[in-house]
């Protein structure tokens, strides 16, 4: 197994005083589904936005493929940052473009500023685009405005959009957070869909367990910013699970 | 122990300001009521007697707002500060009243003197109608050709008076401050101002005017313009920032597609503005309706300045309709 990302005490420390991670130690293999689990505020997002730096991390290490994210500066973070695509909670597709448009922007770490000023008029990039817009079944919506999408249908956009990067990892924070239960298995079946068959590794955060028992193939639990869980989805039992969220919490059951 | 020296400079300094104004009052008033003139040595010498008097007694506006003690709190009528600031407002008000000449009898007994001008309103000269048309479109060109100059000025100003695209660095704080500053003192000379000092600069006319206008429309978009820019999305900034694109890509994907729609609206208001002030800067040498009105009035030709007030009523509020009703049509496909 080749090692994909790996993280040394990793420490983040807001401006605000908050501590949001306190020393994380993390290794993930090419071709894991990870699923990171843990409370709001637990620290998930903040681990996810510092492997592409979106957060600047307070102290530690952080290498991906080989390289030194925490280093890397201008060019190099961004040629870093074209390979780990990114998905979010609330999709952060531009609102007011067109869902091809939306998708060709996940092409812009890998073309000038003058080309980005006319996205599409590349035939191979508009050919790429509408590829993974089939994949994600919605070609046809291709010319509509995202705004004027479903929940579901923006986050397959989102989806379409990494895709475009070419990527070997993708982050995604609470992908299907604000969606309904029959929605979020479908977004997460994509997920699943490109880890298996594109060999894209996935970080993946979420709320529910049933999920992560599905997709995940490794279970990462934070809570107050330390690693309380590392092991298989399997593994987790009612007790880790109230290690995990606390005493008072019960386990929901979405399918 | 927390340093005690800065809170009492400041309570004396207030006290002894605030002393020094209400005797000034009172020094003004001494001399108009009763033609006395009071030597400025007094002025002082009594401002710090009381300054001082109530400062040892404990109880004066200073000490209350900043060194502040249980024996200061309670109900304001109790306490001197209390009542001292109801002083200050009274000698406030009774000076006012006397520097602005407030004369409500004239008011309602001296009306006949505008008969003039309201017969000319309500009995407009419509003979220089088709001239002063072409004054009014001279003032909405001007308004317009202000407005669409100052669009590019501000434009690229916002992005850098925006705090939440600029560097948290020495370098992007003191850009931000510095325009912002520069943009604030833009605004806060009237248009009015600028249109004198761009008269004298390139002449009488509608060019000056349309300076004038340029210069503040440019300072006031540039404010709105960033605030729009500061309200933004963030999500998708950090999404078009996670495909690798560059600072430049950012700005042009994740910030203006969505700052278009209200900066458009924005302009669209300010263009608005403009016809209404470019009537007012007309008056000081601006051209337009505004130069028209000014000279009609000097003429003493009331029926013809009863025409030009109800063209720019009329336009006034046409461009307010329309603008409004296009603001708002923008603004609800966010």
């Amino acid at each position: 197994m080749k090692e994909i990302l790996s993280i040394k005490g990793l420490h983040k420390i807001y401006n605000g005083g908050t501590h949001a991670l306190k020393g994380i130690n993390l290794s993930v293999n090419e071709g894991e589904f990870l699923i990171l689990l843990g409370l709001s505020g637990s620290g998930k997002s903040t681990l996810l936005r510092c492997i592409n730096r979106l957060i600047e991390p307070s102290s530690g290490e952080i290498s991906f493929a080989g390289k030194n994210v925490i280093r890397a500066k201008g060019t190099e973070l961004r040629h870093i940052r074209r390979r780990i695509g990114m998905i979010f909670q609330q999709f952060n597709l531009i609102k007011n473009l067109s869902v091809l448009t939306n998708v060709l922007t996940g092409r812009l770490g890998y073309i000038s500023f003058s080309q980005s000023l006319f996205l599409g008029a590349n035939q191979e990039d508009k050919e790429k685009a509408l590829k993974n817009l089939k994949r994600v079944g919605l070609l046809e919506f291709q010319k509509k405005k995202v705004m004027n999408l479903s929940g579901g249908q923006q986050q397959r956009v989102a989806i379409a959009r990494a895709l475009m990067q070419e990527p070997n990892l993708i982050l995604a924070d609470e992908p299907v957070a604000s969606l309904d239960p029959a929605t979020a298995d479908s977004v997460m079946k994509y997920l699943g869909d490109l880890n298996k068959n594109d060999n894209i590794t996935v970080i993946c955060s979420l709320h529910f367990l049933s999920l992560a028992r599905k997709y995940g193939t490794r279970v990462i639990a934070l809570k107050d910013g330390k690693i309380v869980f590392d092991g298989k989805p399997a593994e987790i039992d009612e007790k880790k699970f109230k290690e995990i969220y606390g005493e008072e919490a019960e386990e929901v059951e979405i399918r | 122990m927390k340093n005690k020296t800065l809170p009492i400079f400041k309570a004396i300094v207030t006290d002894f300001l605030f002393w020094f104004y209400v005797v000034g009052c009172g020094r003004y008033l001494v001399y108009q009521w009763f033609e006395v003139h009071l030597n400025f040595n007094y002025h002082i010498a009594v401002s710090l007697f009381l300054t001082l008097l109530f400062f040892i007694i404990g109880d004066s506006i200073g000490k209350k707002f900043f060194v502040g003690s249980k024996k200061l709190n309670g109900k304001w009528y109790f306490h001197f500060w209390g009542l001292f600031i109801v002083l200050g407002l009274i000698v406030t008000f009774v000076v006012g009243w006397n520097v602005v000449e407030v004369k409500p009898v004239k008011f309602f007994t001296k009306f006949i003197n505008a008969k003039n001008i309201v017969s000319g309103i309500l009995d407009p000269n419509f003979d220089i109608f088709i001239p002063m048309l072409s004054a009014l479109a001279e003032t909405i060109f001007l308004a317009l050709l202000a407005t669409f100059f100052a669009i590019p000025f501000a434009f690229v100003l916002s992005f850098f008076a925006a705090r939440n695209l600029m560097p948290k660095t020495i370098l992007g704080n003191t850009v931000y401050i510095v325009i912002r500053t520069i943009a604030t003192f833009f605004r806060s000379v009237e248009a009015v101002v600028w249109a004198i000092i761009f008269s004298v600069w390139v002449g009488i006319g509608p060019f000056a005017g349309m300076l004038a206008l340029m210069i503040h429309s440019v300072a006031a978009l540039t404010k709105l313009y960033s605030e729009q820019i500061e309200n933004i999305d963030s999500g998708q900034i950090e999404a078009i920032k996670a495909t690798g694109a560059n600072q430049l890509q950012v700005w042009i994907y994740a910030v203006i597609p969505q700052i278009i729609s209200p900066y458009l609206a924005f302009t669209i208001y300010r263009w608005d503005i403009n016809v209404r002030m470019a009537t007012i800067v007309g008056f000081v040498g601006g051209g337009g309706i505004g130069l028209a009105l000014l000279q009609q009035q000097q003429l003493l030709r009331w029926h013809n300045v009863g025409l030009i007030i109800w063209l720019i009523a009329a336009t006034v509020w046409i461009m307010d309709m329309f603008s409004a009703k296009i603001r708002n049509k923008l603004l609800k496909t966010q």
